[in-house]
């Protein structure tokens, strides 16, 4: 496997998890986050909706970049 | 009423006018209220709900002011991501990856940072401290700026082809600046513009798209709280602080776009650095 579609792939895993992640942080309130995340805080009832949005927006950004460089070579620029 | 008309008209006229010109209007917003004795802080709920209806007012001035740009803008997203690819003339497509790239770091660093940074500077004396240091950020972009060629007569076109992906995803960044009350946005926004090559005008220009979206997210990100009961008894004033915004965003963006076909941000960095040490001054002695 090439550099490129290495590079592609580990960016739509990436954008899928980020906005999986995205929605755990819209769905659950700060005590019930998993205590890696940031934002987790015991016996908080606090969702944290901008972190959710900042994953959500990294994660759409992960997957718009394997679009565009997984699309036919003729176009010679790509953002990123 | 924790806030009243008149003072959200004077508030709205000031935020109109700051947010554009790169003289950061957080900044105005505390020292304003500080230096005529007004008990409005940055940090009171209040305060903010009732600069969510004038960031609003002013993110739908530019969108507007803008409208046949952002229409081209978008035009061009969708075609690049039909084609999945930016062809190499088209313009509008690679303007709006920009603005995209630009934004993502802004509204990352915003979403993360902006009540922290408020609440530990949230005093006027910094906010003055840091106007001061404003105008010497204006005048070392000034300083520093690349001149580079300016060969197509389409602003766009010209914009396009000097900004680099990583030199948008740098301004996009460079704008969480703003997120400490004295620094500017459209001032880092433009001083970023200069440094990568693009002329006055073009740097203004790319601010103000660049701004556009993150002005009004953020104030939609923040709608529900003028709905709700921390927006009882500030709807009113609010109101009409977002039409004054309105009345003076436009007015400003039309004259800055005209003021910087030929001028430089000097006369900003000037009063920035001045108006920032005489108010720093007032306030360490009062």
């Amino acid at each position: 496997m090439d550099r490129r579609r290495l590079l592609v792939l580990a960016a739509i895993v990436a954008g899928i998890v980020l906005i999986a992640i995205a929605a755990v942080y819209w769905a659950e309130p700060a005590k019930s986050l998993p205590s890696f995340f940031p934002g987790h805080q015991a016996g908080s009832g606090h969702h944290h909706v901008k972190h959710g949005i900042a994953s959500f927006l990294v994660g759409l950004a992960c997957l718009v970049f394997a679009w565009f460089n997984t699309g036919q070579k003729k176009t010679p620029s790509a953002p990123a | 009423m924790p806030i009243s008309y008149f003072q959200g008209a004077l508030l709205g006229l000031l935020q109109g006018v700051s947010e554009l010109f790169p003289v950061s209007s957080l900044g105005h917003s505390v020292i304003l209220p500080r230096l005529v004795g007004w008990h409005i802080h940055q940090n009171d709920k209040f305060f903010i709900t009732f600069l969510v209806a004038t960031h609003l007012a002013t993110a739908i001035v530019l969108l507007l002011f803008f409208r046949r740009d952002w229409w081209r803008i978008l035009k061009g997203l969708g075609r690049s991501l039909r084609d999945r690819g930016i062809a190499p003339d088209d313009a509008d497509a690679r303007l709006g990856w920009l603005l995209v790239v630009g934004t993502i770091p802004a509204g990352i660093l915003g979403l993360l940072l902006q009540d922290k940074l408020r609440a530990v500077f949230a005093s006027a004396l910094s906010a003055a401290i840091f106007l001061f240091l404003n105008g010497f950020l204006l005048y070392g972009a000034e300083l520093l700026r690349r001149r580079a060629p300016q060969a197509e007569a389409d602003d766009d076109v010209r914009i396009a082809q000097q900004v680099s992906w990583r030199a948008a995803f740098l301004v996009g960044a460079a704008q969480a600046l703003a997120l400490i009350p004295g620094f500017s946005r459209s001032g880092a926004t433009m001083g970023g513009g200069l440094l990568v090559g693009l002329s006055h005008k073009d740097a203004a220009r790319f601010a103000f798209l660049m701004a556009t979206p993150i002005i009004g997210a953020a104030a939609v990100l923040k709608l529900p709280e003028l709905a709700g009961p921390t927006g009882n008894g500030v709807r009113g004033p609010a109101a009409v602080g977002a039409l004054c915004a309105a009345v003076t965003a436009y007015l400003a963006v039309r004259f800055l776009m005209r003021f910087f076909e030929t001028n430089t941000l000097t006369p900003f960095a000037i009063y920035c650095a001045g108006a920032g040490a005489a108010c720093a001054l007032y306030f360490a002695l009062a």
